[in-house]
């Protein structure tokens, strides 16, 4: 009698639910724009802007930021000079030093933190109805700039 | 890549041996608190660094919050020796370009705490004068001052705000040479004011409300 035969194919692959990470290494320096679709981990030099839309930004305890931050939430341990923006939650460590302004809907420093600048928290509705209020103004500048450049018949 | 950001002494809880936490009532804080509380969306300025309870303290009152640690600027440039370091004409305009930058007219009340009783003239009247600057017309100041002439040094302190009569007082660094203050010598220093308030204390701090 001969054993069953048994095959075994690889499940197939489906895209990560979670999402991924990436990380800048304390030996990288970055002069420019940097947007990310997931979460980011920055401990080296950045000058200029990050971006992370709706995911996390950890700023490290080797990074030194010249850059205005916007994400979902941003944890800081490191050096940052620039304005903060964190949809959901700023987390400054005891080690962070912070100079620029904050603008969030939750604010946690630990005792220790160095930070000089101002805090704005707005609630999560005022930042939606605000946003709504936005683009409101698009399509009639839109509208405008049709009609100016249509051609005349 | 050059930063702003100053190096030193930061606010830290007091390490084991060292004076102990203080936990004082102030009629100061409750006055300052009852000018904040008649309005909406005011602008207040903290200068003993942020600390999770003033934040939350000032923006659950409805306003908004800054925050500048002066004591912190004052650690990064005169170091170890606030009263001989301060003398020293490159110091002093060292601490100056760094300290109490904002625009003009940009808060209505500031937290100074006692700060100012660290620093000797001509560096406190420019400081002052600076604070009155940015302090918008009506807005208040709250400070402290060494009221006992037999004090020489005092440690420094952050203040964090346990509720709207209560402070805590947080050691964070080696004690410093005070200046002495009396009442005429405080209503001289902000005789350009509007009003200067005093209210006593059980322990050797003057209180003063300055409205601008």
């Amino acid at each position: 009698m001969s054993s069953p035969s048994r095959t075994f194919e690889p499940e197939p692959l489906t895209p990560s639910r979670s999402g991924g990470s990436a990380a800048l290494g304390k030996n990288v320096t970055v002069k420019g724009q940097i947007f990310a679709r997931e979460d980011l981990t920055i401990d080296g030099e950045v000058e200029g802007t990050v971006e992370c839309h709706e995911h996390r930004l950890t700023i490290g305890p080797n990074a030194r930021v010249q850059a205005g931050l916007k994400a979902r939430e941003i944890i800081i341990q490191g050096s940052i000079q620039g304005n903060v923006d964190a949809t959901d939650k700023i987390d400054i460590k005891k080690e962070a030093k912070l100079v620029g302004d904050i603008k969030t809907s939750r604010i946690v420093i630990e005792d220790g933190a160095y930070f000089k600048g101002s805090i704005d928290i707005s609630k999560p509705q005022a930042r939606a109805q605000a946003q709504q209020a936005t683009p409101a103004a698009a399509p009639a500048a839109a509208a405008a700039t049709t009609q100016a450049g249509t051609p005349s018949r | 890549m050059k930063f702003a950001v100053p190096k030193g002494t930061f606010a830290k809880s007091a390490a084991p041996g060292s004076a102990p936490s203080v936990t004082r009532q102030s009629s100061g804080l409750d006055q300052f608190h009852s000018l904040l509380k008649g309005a909406e969306d005011l602008h207040v300025l903290d200068l003993s660094g942020a600390s999770q309870a003033n934040i939350t303290f000032i923006t659950n009152a409805g306003h908004s919050f800054s925050s500048d640690d002066i004591v912190a600027t004052m650690l990064q440039h005169f170091e170890d020796d606030f009263a001989e370091n301060q003398q020293s004409d490159s110091k002093a305009a060292a601490f100056l370009e760094q300290t109490l930058t904002f625009p003009a007219n940009s808060f209505d009340g500031v937290l100074a705490w006692d700060a100012l009783q660290f620093l000797a003239p001509p560096l406190l009247e420019q400081t002052v004068e600076r604070l009155l600057r940015l302090t918008r017309p009506g807005g208040s100041i709250l400070a402290f001052f060494n009221a006992n002439e037999k004090v020489k040094e005092i440690p420094l302190y952050t203040y964090r705000i346990q509720d709207s009569k209560t402070l805590i007082q947080v050691p964070r660094g080696t004690p410093q040479k005070v200046q002495n203050f009396n009442n005429r010598s405080i209503e001289k220093l902000f005789e350009s004011a509007a009003s200067v308030k005093f209210f006593l204390t059980r322990d050797n701090l003057r209180e003063v409300i300055v409205r601008r």
